[in-house]
Parts: C-alpha cells; sequence; structure tokens
C-alpha cells in the first residue's frame, strides 16, 4: 500500500515533466549497439549503470588511456564531481560533494585502504596500470561499506585475465623529471588466470617556493607491484587472490641540505573463494589483510623527529550470501570483522579498534518501472557508540527517454586513532595537539605542574566518549536521453553532518595552545549538479558539468545571522559586524565547479585527440582575518582553470605513441596550490605483445 | 604622531543634546580622537633565553589627548604589543613605569559605536600574574600570524579604560603599522579613542 502511494506520488510530480519531454521526443533509431556498463560498487552486485537509483559513475580504462593518466590523482581530478586539493604533508586527496578526502572510502576491488597519517589517504600512492574501471559512488554509503563512506567511495577494479598471454610495456616521460615505467603480463589457461603488473615512479620533485627553506615536493621514487591469481576450483566454485606491494623513499629536505628520507611500505593481500550453490544461491567469502608503514629516517639521529612512525595494520574476514529470488529481486547479507592496531610515535597508547558488523540489502523492482534498493548496516564497536546506517534509493523510469531517481542514506566516520590517542607537541612553533581519549591523563597533570593556567573548555566537557561523525545525504537526480546521442543528467543534493571533529584550544600554557579534538560543528554541503554528454558524431564527443555548492557550517550561520561576527573592510578600517550574506561558507570549497571535455577519433590514422579543460571559482584557505570564519573579508585563492590536452598515434593496434600537455597555459600559485607544477610535457610510450 | 579632531560633529551634536537639558549646563563634550602612528618600539634580546624585552614604555594621557612623559600624569602605556596601565601593581617585565593612579581596563566585543556605557565590575588592574590587557595572540587585542608574522588588531574588540584619575575611554585599535600598511614597520598605534571628560559619567554619550 505504502508502495503504491509512493508510485503515485510520484507519478502526479513527474506528469508535468513528461509532458514537456513528450513535445521534445524524437525517436532516434540509432543501429549503434550501446554496451550496458556494470557496476560493482554501488550495491556490490553487478548492476547495470543506467538503472542504478543511486549517483555513481564510471571511469573506464578507455578514459585512462586517451589522457595518459598513470596515477589515480591524474585522472580523478578530470571527473565529474571530483576534485583533487593537496592536503597536508604534500599529499593529494579528493573533494566529492563538497565532502573532503577524509570521509571518502578508497577500495581496491572492494577492499579499503588504510594508512591516514593526517587523515586524508594519498591518491597517488595508486598507479593505474592493471585497472578495468575506477568506479564512484556519491552520497554516504555506510549502508553496504561502514566506516569512512560518508561522503562516497571510490573503489578501483582490477582487470580479470583474459584468455591467452598477453604482456604491455609502458613508458611515460613528463617534464620536471617524471619517470613512470609499468609491465604486465597476463595468462589465462582454462581454470588458471594470473596477472602481474609492476610499476615504477619517480620524479625530482620541483619547488614554486624558492625562497622557502624546503622544495614543494621533494624528490621521490616509489614502487608498486600487483599481482592476481583466479583459479577456478568447479564450475560452481572460484578462488582468487590479490596481493599489492608498495614501496617509497622520498627524500627529506631542509635549506637544500638532504636530511634523510621517509620510507613507506604497504602490503595489501586478499583472499577471495565464491561459491555458487544454485541459480539463485550464492556465496562470497573474503579475507584480507593489509599494513601501511611509514617511517622517518633521518642521517643524523640526534634531528627532533628522527624515529617518527605511523604502522597501521587491518585485518578484515567477510561473508556475504546472495540470493536471487526472483529476476530483479536480489537479497544480500553479509557479516565480518574489522581488527585495527595501530603503533605510532606520539601516541599515548597503540590502540586496538575490534569492530564486527553485519548488513542487509534488498534490491528489487516494483512493477515495469521502479526500481528499489534497501539496505542497512550495523557495525558495533570497542571504542565508541555502535552505528546503524540505513539506505533506501529509488528509480523511476517515466517514459524511455527520461527517469527520475532518488536516495536517502546515512554514513559516518569512526573518531580515528589520531583524534583519540594523539599527544603531540611541536616545539619549534609551541603547540600540543591532544586526542580526546588523552585529556584525562595528560591536563590535570600540565594543571598540577603548573604548565597552563587556566582551561578553556572544562573537564566535565570530556565524561562522554567522542562520537562517531555521521551524515545524512539525500541525492535527487532527474535523467533524460532526448536522443541516444545525448545524455542529460540533473543531480541535486544534500548532505548534514553532524558530530564533526575538530581541534579547539582546551587551554594555553607559557604561551603555547593546547589544541584538543572534539565533537563540534555541524555543517552541510548541499547543491547540484549537471552533467552533459552529447556525441556529435561517431568520432567526435563531448561532455560538460557543472556543479553548484554551498557548503557551510550551521553554528557559523546562526553567528552570522544574529550578528556575532566582526570583520574589517580593510586594513586599518574600524571593525563592523557583518551579516550572514558575507559568510562564505567552509575553507577549501569553490562555489562552483566545472569541466568541459572533447574527444576525437580518427579511424583512419588512427588517432585520438583530446582537450580538457577543469575550472574552480574562488575559494579561502584562511581565516586570514581572524574572526573564526570565512567571510568576504577574508583572501580567496583565485579562480582558475587547467587546460591539458593529449594526442594518441595507434601503430597496428598494439603500440601507442601519446603526446599531451597537462596545464597549458603553466597557470600556478605557488603558495596555495602545491600540487600544481605548472605546464608539463609528456611522451608516452606503450607496446603489447 | 599626530591628531585628527572629531570634535566638530561631536560638539554639535552634544551642543544640541546640551541645548535639551538644562540641568547640565556646565557638562563638557566627550572627546572623540584617532591617533595615528603612536610610536612604541621595544628592544629585544634574543641571545639570552629566553629573550629580554626592553625599552622605555610610550605613555599616553586621556585628558590631554597626547603622549607624555610625566611619570603620574598618565592613563595607559605602550611598549612592542603590551600596554599597561596605570594603575594595580608591577607586572613583572622589564622598565614598566611605576603605578601612581587608579587606571583599569576591560575588553569587550562589540562595535567601537556601540560602548556607550561602561561595567564598572568588569575592570581589572594590571598584577603580577600579568597586564589587565592579556599579552598573546587571541588573548587580548591582537591575533599574531605565524606564517606572515603580522599583527593584526582582532576586529570587534574594544578596550574599554578607567583612567588613573577615575575618567573613562574607550579605544578601538585598528592598526600596529606605520600609516596602517603593514608592508610598513610595525610598532607603531593608530587607534580611535572616546574620552568622557565629566567626572563621574559612565557613558561616552556626550
Amino acid at each position: 500500500m505504502i508502495i503504491n502511494k509512493i508510485k503515485h506520488f510520484i507519478c502526479l510530480l513527474l506528469t508535468s515533466i513528461g509532458l514537456f519531454a513528450l513535445q521534445g521526443q524524437e525517436k532516434e533509431k540509432v543501429t549503434e549497439q550501446q554496451l550496458e556498463e556494470i557496476i560493482i560498487s554501488a550495491t556490490r552486485t553487478e548492476r547495470s549503470l543506467s538503472s542504478l537509483p543511486l549517483p555513481a559513475q564510471i571511469i573506464a580504462s578507455q578514459q585512462l588511456l586517451v589522457v595518459n593518466a598513470v596515477r589515480l590523482g591524474e585522472i580523478l581530478n578530470e571527473q565529474t564531481g571530483l576534485i583533487t586539493v593537496p592536503d597536508y604533508g604534500g599529499v593529494e586527496g579528493v573533494q566529492l560533494q563538497g565532502m573532503d578526502s577524509q570521509y571518502i572510502l578508497f577500495l581496491i576491488d572492494g577492499m579499503p585502504l588504510v594508512g591516514r597519517s593526517a587523515g586524508t589517504l594519498d591518491i597517488n600512492r595508486l598507479s593505474l596500470g592493471n585497472v578495468k574501471q575506477i568506479e564512484v559512488v556519491k552520497g554516504p554509503s555506510s549502508s553496504l561499506y561502514g566506516n569512512e563512506a560518508l561522503g562516497g567511495v571510490v573503489n578501483i577494479i582490477t582487470a580479470p585475465p583474459k584468455e591467452g598471454f598477453q604482456g604491455e610495456v609502458n613508458y611515460r616521460y613528463a617534464r620536471i623529471d617524471q619517470h613512470n615505467i609499468s609491465t604486465q603480463i597476463q595468462a589465462q589457461k582454462k581454470k588458471f588466470g594470473l596477472t602481474a603488473f609492476f610499476n615504477r615512479f619517480s620524479s625530482k620533485g620541483y619547488d614554486l617556493l624558492p625562497e622557502t627553506n624546503e622544495p614543494t615536493i621533494t624528490p621521490f621514487i616509489n614502487t608498486s607491484l600487483f599481482s592476481r591469481l583466479d583459479y577456478a576450483l568447479t564450475d560452481r566454485s572460484t578462488i582468487k587472490i590479490t596481493a599489492r606491494l608498495y614501496n617509497e623513499s622520498q627524500e627529506i629536505q631542509t635549506s637544500g641540505s638532504v636530511l634523510g628520507e621517509q620510507i613507506s611500505n604497504e602490503w595489501n593481500l586478499g583472499g577471495q573463494f565464491n561459491h555458487q550453490f544454485s541459480n539463485r544461491w550464492a556465496l562470497f567469502s573474503t579475507l584480507y589483510g593489509t599494513r601501511y608503514y611509514v617511517k622517518d629516517h633521518l642521517y643524523e639521529t640526534s634531528q627532533t623527529g628522527a624515529s617518527r612512525f605511523f604502522d597501521q595494520r587491518f585485518i578484515r574476514p567477510e561473508l556475504r550470501l546472495v540470493f536471487n529470488a526472483k529476476e530483479n529481486q536480489i537479497f544480500s547479507v553479509g557479516l565480518g570483522h574489522t581488527y585495527e592496531y595501530l603503533e605510532r610515535t606520539s601516541f599515548i597508547v597503540n590502540p586496538t579498534f575490534n569492530s564486527p558488523y553485519f548488513f542487509f540489502q534488498l534490491e528489487d523492482q516494483w512493477g515495469e518501472k521502479c526500481q528499489v534498493i534497501a539496505g542497512f548496516r550495523y557495525d558495533d564497536h570497542s571504542e565508541y557508540q555502535a552505528q546503524f546506517s540505513p539506505k533506501f534509493a529509488l528509480r523511476y523510469r517515466l517514459n524511455d527517454n527520461m527517469a527520475l531517481r532518488a536516495s536517502m542514506g546515512y554514513g559516518f566516520k569512526a573518531p580515528d586513532f589520531r583524534q583519540l590517542y594523539f599527544d603531540f607537541n611541536n616545539s619549534s612553533v609551541g603547540y600540543t595537539v591532544l586526542g580526546y581519549n588523552a585529556v584525562n591523563s595528560r591536563i590535570p597533570s600540565l594543571l598540577e605542574s603548573g604548565e597552563v593556567d587556566q582551561l578553556k573548555i572544562p573537564l566535565e566537557t570530556f565524561a562522554q566518549p567522542l562520537k562517531a561523525e555521521s551524515s545524512l545525504g539525500i541525492n535527487i537526480g532527474w535523467e533524460f536521453n532526448p536522443t541516444n546521442r545525448l545524455k542529460i543528467l540533473v543531480n541535486g543534493f544534500r548532505n548534514d553532518i553532524k558530530n564533526l571533529i575538530d581541534t579547539r584550544v582546551v587551554a594555553q600554557g607559557n604561551d603555547q595552545n593546547i589544541f584538543i579534538y572534539l565533537n563540534i560543528d555541524a555543517v552541510y554541503t548541499q547543491g547540484f549538479e549537471l552533467d552533459i554528454n552529447y556525441k556529435i558524431s561517431d568520432h567526435f564527443r563531448f561532455s560538460g558539468w557543472y556543479q553548484l555548492l554551498y557548503a557551510k557550517d550551521k553554528t557559523a550561520v546562526q553567528e552570522f545571522k544574529s550578528r556575532q561576527v566582526f570583520a574589517r573592510p580593510a586594513i586599518g578600517a574600524p571593525a563592523q559586524r557583518i551579516g550572514k550574506e558575507a559568510y562564505f561558507g567552509l575553507f577549501n570549497r569553490s562555489r562552483h565547479m566545472a569541466n568541459l571535455k572533447l574527444y576525437y577519433q580518427y579511424p583512419r590514422a588512427p588517432i585520438d585527440a583530446n582537450l580538457r579543460i577543469t575550472y574552480r571559482s574562488r575559494y579561502g584557505l584562511f581565516d586570514s582575518n581572524d574572526n573564526d570564519h570565512l567571510d568576504q573579508y577574508d583572501d580567496f585563492v583565485s579562480p582558475y582553470a587547467l587546460w591539458n590536452v593529449a594526442i594518441n598515434k595507434h601503430l597496428k593496434a598494439q603500440h601507442k605513441l601519446g603526446l599531451g600537455i597537462n596545464n597549458v597555459f603553466n597557470y600556478t600559485d605557488p603558495s596555495n596550490i602545491t600540487n600544481l607544477p605548472g605546464r608539463i610535457f609528456y611522451l608516452n610510450l606503450s607496446a603489447k605483445f | 604622531m599626530k591628531t585628527i579632531n572629531h570634535f566638530l560633529p561631536v560638539t554639535l551634536l552634544c551642543a544640541f543634546l546640551i541645548s535639551c537639558n538644562k540641568d547640565d549646563d556646565n557638562s563638557l563634550p566627550v572627546e572623540a580622537n584617532t591617533v595615528t602612528n603612536l610610536h612604541a618600539p621595544q628592544t629585544s634580546n634574543y641571545a639570552s633565553n629566553p629573550p629580554t624585552i626592553g625599552g622605555d614604555f610610550i605613555k599616553f594621557d586621556f585628558s590631554q589627548g597626547e603622549v607624555t612623559t610625566s611619570a603620574t600624569d598618565w592613563d595607559i602605556a605602550f611598549r612592542g604589543t603590551t600596554i599597561l596601565v596605570n594603575g594595580g601593581t608591577a607586572t613583572g617585565i622589564a622598565e614598566e613605569p611605576p603605578r601612581t593612579g587608579n587606571a583599569a581596563a576591560y575588553l569587550i566585543e562589540a562595535v567601537f559605536s556601540e560602548v556607550t556605557q561602561i561595567t564598572a565590575s568588569q575592570f581589572i588592574q594590571d598584577a603580577s600574574s600579568g597586564p589587565a590587557i592579556r599579552t598573546g595572540s587571541g588573548n587580548g587585542w591582537y591575533t599574531y600570524d605565524r606564517t606572515t608574522h603580522i599583527i593584526s588588531p582582532a576586529a570587534g574588540k574594544v578596550i574599554v579604560f578607567r583612567t588613573a584619575d577615575d575618567h573613562y575611554a574607550k579605544v578601538e585599535i585598528l592598526s600596529y603599522y606605520h600609516d596602517s600598511d603593514t608592508n610598513n614597520d610595525g610598532q607603531y598605534y593608530t587607534f580611535n579613542y572616546t574620552y568622557q571628560p565629566n567626572e563621574g559619567v559612565t557613558n561616552f554619550e556626550k
């Protein structure tokens, strides 16, 4: 009954839009077969992207090839809805629907990556060589993935082996002395398949601000090794083992002299056993482990930070049962356990997290036109409150070329180790950062010894355990395909995040501040995106994307509304109260973002070429006028556009010569955009055998 | 150092108010002025640990509206980012002038024009635990940017003073740099103040 009501409501809502569509309808019979794109990450079952009720996208391997991308960051920055942003310590993260990197879960074949020493997972750890496709699911996805999937999920799907024996060698040289060498071999014979991929990536780094002591990016070398083994035990059972090794060494420099190096090591090992009991029942079992270890090796062991390290381990067994009740009706249930362990300098303990979980999901079809996904996940946790994450999504097909979809989901991010157990003192600048759980052991002793005089936040505040950050996300989208060549998508989104964890000054000592992690903020991100794909001809393709974003702190909005915020309109001018129109929003968020892409393929030569432009409107990185908020009187990073071009010549369909320029107009902003080294010419050679 | 006179409009306004109030014939108009480029240098010796800060405090007298060298007839004194009042006890820093009066101060979060009335209970005086106007970034009248090393007067902070001889004044510091240009030398104060010359009057309205 409820179902019918919902349907009727939606029908009513859409009638007007439907009428409009009928007018513009021109049924173009194109004989061309469109390959159905299959996405796994949205439901953890194979699902056609075109009928999915959730906002998601697929970056096919072909797209990586034509733009000669070798690192994950290079390709994500050009995707609709995503931008990459530089973060602390020279790492690069992504932003999705205004949610930053800390809230986006990164997976390889569904298995999570760890190692966020400062909150952001460095996406440039990931080389792109053996990738089948990259899947991006937008909006809270904790109903399937639990922790960290608060803003969305990025899942790298590796390529399965193909019949026979094949190999590929690839070399890319880019100015700024960047070398990328990849080799891949793969073989399959009946039941047995093997893939092996090796990558070495090195750069001399670059220095955007030569007058400072340290280069922007210091020289580094990293190597990745990935191998995947597929074995069919029987017709119904398969075994898959994946292994990845990563090593990086990067110089640590000050004032032109090399002090030492930072060495990162990572391994990921996954074993899967899948069994198809019948046409209806299937079992998926996984055992996954990973370790990320980074250590500073300084030549002078007396240097501060000489033995700084970060060592995280993660183990997760999981069982999942999938039941195809009937066509278009799939039940999934799963249960698993996550074990995490961290050893790190500047920690009060070596913490261990244990988190058992289970989840349920129903994919269903109501009538002819309505597709539904409903599910939830329950995560218990040894250190904080258990989380219940529901999700509901619905897609309604109005007619052959129009559909409406809506989804609502809950996402959470558990307080990470740092936010609970940190005890870090920077003696050169003079501040201390404490994890929430370090307060009760550290503050009383500091008070007693007289190192701090007064508490700005009373100790009673810390009686309750730190809460997980959580988000409720809503997406409402309208898909419109007036012809087979044109696809238009409009998606509105709103994410309400509460219990956001940030640092505040808890006490002041002898001219040094003591910061603490706390649940303080409630923020929202909302806006809409417009995505257009147009196939101008068989050889010419255009795509465009625009996003409008408002990302604001709710407390700040109230403070501006009640005119409690002050600013000087100019340096040296008397202060004024400023109203809510002066509030810009969260840091590092641009109100407008857009990209335009043109792909051309000349079949006879054969040559392909492309032009990609990405645009970001102004944004603020610092509260330059010290009123605790980003307002119109603060300093802003200027808006900018990046132009990338590439041209590829294919030789005998096996070999490829690629030439390109990233950042054609040599745009740089040395003090604000550290991941933008200026114009880069590159040459890419690849040979298959 | 020069003093810009904002007298005329204030005087006219007061004249108008006075004309409506026959009882207060003897009262003086409030004085609203801007002081620019008050130079308050300090010496720093970083060879010692902790560094020793020294130099003469530059004293200011609200009733005269000028810098003074008088040992007793001063209300507040500047050196670097430190501001002392002529009231209370020594804070223990080098070369501070002895207190001879009853001055006190407090900070209030407001726009300058909004501060029309003093709150007597808020006043504190200099003491061995520190000056009435706290030092350190974000604690008192200024914030310090560790990257650019710029001292900015915190927006929306008004300092209310009781003078050495129990009159009241309010101050908004506008800049710490010569000609209010942060590229120029620091330790040059520019500030707006309003002084209530009538004894016992606790507002800044006339």
